[in-house]
């Protein structure tokens, strides 16, 4: 999937519309995210970002639109279907198993990307796996917290626990959304520099509220404003453009 | 010693306990706690239906008592109407206890928490009112009964559950095997699944696992372990009534879970113990026993929320880590407290 070259699109949505009520939080959108990109997606609150993520990893159905990742259609799939055809994500507020350890947790979301469901073999007897989640574990860098509770973990570290579970599926496409959110600056350089990493083998669409952190790592920013695509271009041309600077600071307050 | 070397010296001293029951107990000249210790074995089983579901998947039912009946009609039936004999007997009541987790579970496992709770309670109502109505085949309240069939006949030797001794022991091999596939499920991937659906079933979800799929597995283990429950209750009694389908007696089951620990392997089994054994004690001379039994729950709800096991558990930790030198506690406190983790996750527009 990787070697088709610059012009293969990582994700592509169409018309993806869905209505809450009266309100209709994602509006037609429509774009096509090529691969090898860090795409980024900002907008004040209530603009639809989060909603759209919901769409794409199937939790929220839409009313209309289609999703293809890679070329391959994913519209109307489960959450967990969608999970085993190589789409991960992350929430914004940070998701993870917190009664089991570090260990369980990122086990548990290997075995279920291997679609392993024996009832009878111990779970920890399966050696590939084990390995596996080793090395997941040293990619983010928690192998000191191996067999710590998730519970007992930092803010931070738990963010990062939640990207080992995101990358156990080897995802073609992983959706962060708010990777920093709540954190100090400590921890967030630590999850930049770790997504920058991430970045270099999987397409990553993050979804940011932190300028700062947007416009350092974005290859490409789309700018969302009431559940409709507002702008999109590279970090130079969003933070030049009026029409943003007016959605972030001029317009009145919107209503959710 | 390590925790685990004490848990496992625990276990095998409990087991030799059980093994000696029917040998020590009469010497004490008290054969009428053969049965009881039998009947903990039992109920426990139902208790342990209970735990599967509320410690192990997140999902607290209320209607365990339906498949339990299932499970004691089965056995009941299959022995009166075709002949069978004890195993054949238990087969049926396990596999008509999970049909019919199949079929309630296919509804019930798509809703949570109190929704659950209310349709199991429901489901297990709409069977009791059914089977206390068709009396013809279930005898309704009365229910029906039937003579002990043989656990083995071989040549001459004939093995029946008429002899206090062989049904001891029958009853604690079947029991035995239950805990046994239960721990090996719990720690399978399998059990994985499970522990990741009652942790979290949004990431659950989103790390590839079908939830529902999940849950609806452990309602219908869920019901085998109720139905062996029951169809030993069959026979240990030698009838089945419907009055036992009563949520009442998921109640109580949901009640010796809690107090023995939910989440745990064997914590249902001493809370089974204990309140059955109370029980026995309190209600010869006091009718309105079941004050204390709700007293003892709250409070074990309130000190001690993991149960019996919890406590235990913690007071492993406590000898292990005073009797060894220096051993760190596995996990560190959180670095930041300002920086908690947030409770629940919940989905916010952005």
């Amino acid at each position: 999937m990787r070697d088709g070259g610059e012009n293969v699109v990582a994700l592509s949505v169409e018309g993806l519309t869905r209505r809450f009520g009266g309100l209709v939080a994602v509006d037609g959108v429509s774009f096509d995210l090529p691969t090898r990109r860090l795409n980024a997606i900002i907008g004040p609150n209530g603009a639809g970002k989060t909603t759209l993520f919901n769409l794409i990893s199937g939790e929220i159905r839409a009313d209309a639109g289609r999703v293809r990742v890679h070329g391959q259609d994913i519209s109307g799939l489960k959450p967990h279907q969608i999970v085993r055809r190589g789409v991960s994500r992350t929430l914004q507020i940070k998701s993870v198993f917190s009664g089991l350890t570090v260990a369980e947790n990122v086990r548990t979301a290997v075995m279920a990307h291997e679609g392993l469901a024996s009832p009878f073999r111990p779970a920890a007897s399966y050696g590939a796996v084990n390995r596996r989640v080793e090395e997941l574990v040293a990619q983010v860098g928690l192998t000191p917290h191996l067999d710590t509770r998730a519970s007992a973990l930092s803010y931070g570290d738990i963010a990062l626990l939640e990207i080992a579970l995101a990358l156990a599926n080897e995802p073609k496409l992983l959706l962060l959304d708010e990777p920093v959110c709540g954190m100090g600056p400590q921890e967030t350089e630590q999850t930049v520099l770790k997504i920058r990493e991430i970045a270099k083998t999987v397409d990553v669409v993050l979804i940011e509220h932190d300028m700062e952190v947007v416009f350092a790592i974005a290859d490409e920013i789309i700018v969302m404003a009431q559940g409709a695509i507002l702008a999109r271009g590279t970090p130079a041309e969003i933070s030049s453009s009026p029409e943003v600077q007016e959605a972030y600071l001029g317009a009145p307050e919107e209503e959710d | 010693m390590t925790t685990v070397g004490i848990s496992r010296a625990a276990l095998v001293l409990l087991l030799t306990a059980l093994i000696a029951v029917p040998m020590v107990l009469p010497k004490l000249g008290s054969s009428f706690w053969i049965d009881i210790v039998a009947e903990i074995l039992i109920w426990s089983l139902l208790a342990a239906s209970v735990n599967l579901l509320l410690g192990y998947v997140g999902l607290l039912s209320f209607g365990q008592a339906l498949y339990f009946g299932v499970g004691m009609y089965g056995a009941a039936l299959s022995v009166i109407h075709w002949g069978a004999g004890f195993w054949g007997g238990l087969a049926i009541g396990i596999i008509a206890a999970m049909a019919m987790a199949a079929i309630a579970g296919s509804v019930a496992v798509r809703l949570t928490w109190h929704y659950f709770a209310i349709i199991t309670v429901v489901f297990s109502l709409i069977l009791y009112f059914a089977a206390m109505s068709s009396k013809p085949l279930t005898g309704g309240d009365d229910g029906i009964s039937f003579s002990a069939p043989n656990v083995l006949a071989f040549g001459n030797t004939r093995l029946s559950l008429a002899d206090q001794s062989v049904q001891y022991y029958t009853i604690l091999l079947v029991v035995a095997l239950c805990y046994l596939l239960f721990s090996l499920v719990v720690r399978s991937p399998l059990g994985v699944r499970f522990m990741a659906v009652r942790e979290n079933d949004r990431r659950a979800a989103l790390v590839g696992i079908n939830v529902y799929l999940t849950r609806y597995t452990a309602f219908v283990l869920a019901g085998a372990l109720a139905g062996a429950s029951g169809a030993l209750f069959a026979f240990f009694g030698r009838y089945a009534s419907a009055s036992y389908m009563f949520y009442h007696v998921s109640g109580e089951a949901v009640v010796w879970a809690i107090v023995g620990g939910a989440g745990s392997l064997l914590g249902p089994l001493f809370g089974t113990g204990l309140l059955i054994v109370f029980r026995e004690i309190i209600s010869t001379f006091w009718e309105h026993y079941l004050f204390a039994v709700g007293a003892i729950t709250v409070l074990v709800v309130m000190f001690a929320p993991r149960g019996l096991a919890g406590a235990w558990n913690d007071l492993l930790q406590l000898v292990t880590r005073s009797g060894a030198s220096a051993s760190a506690p596995t996990s560190s406190p959180a670095t930041d407290p300002g920086l908690a983790k947030p409770a629940a996750d919940t989905t916010s527009g952005g």
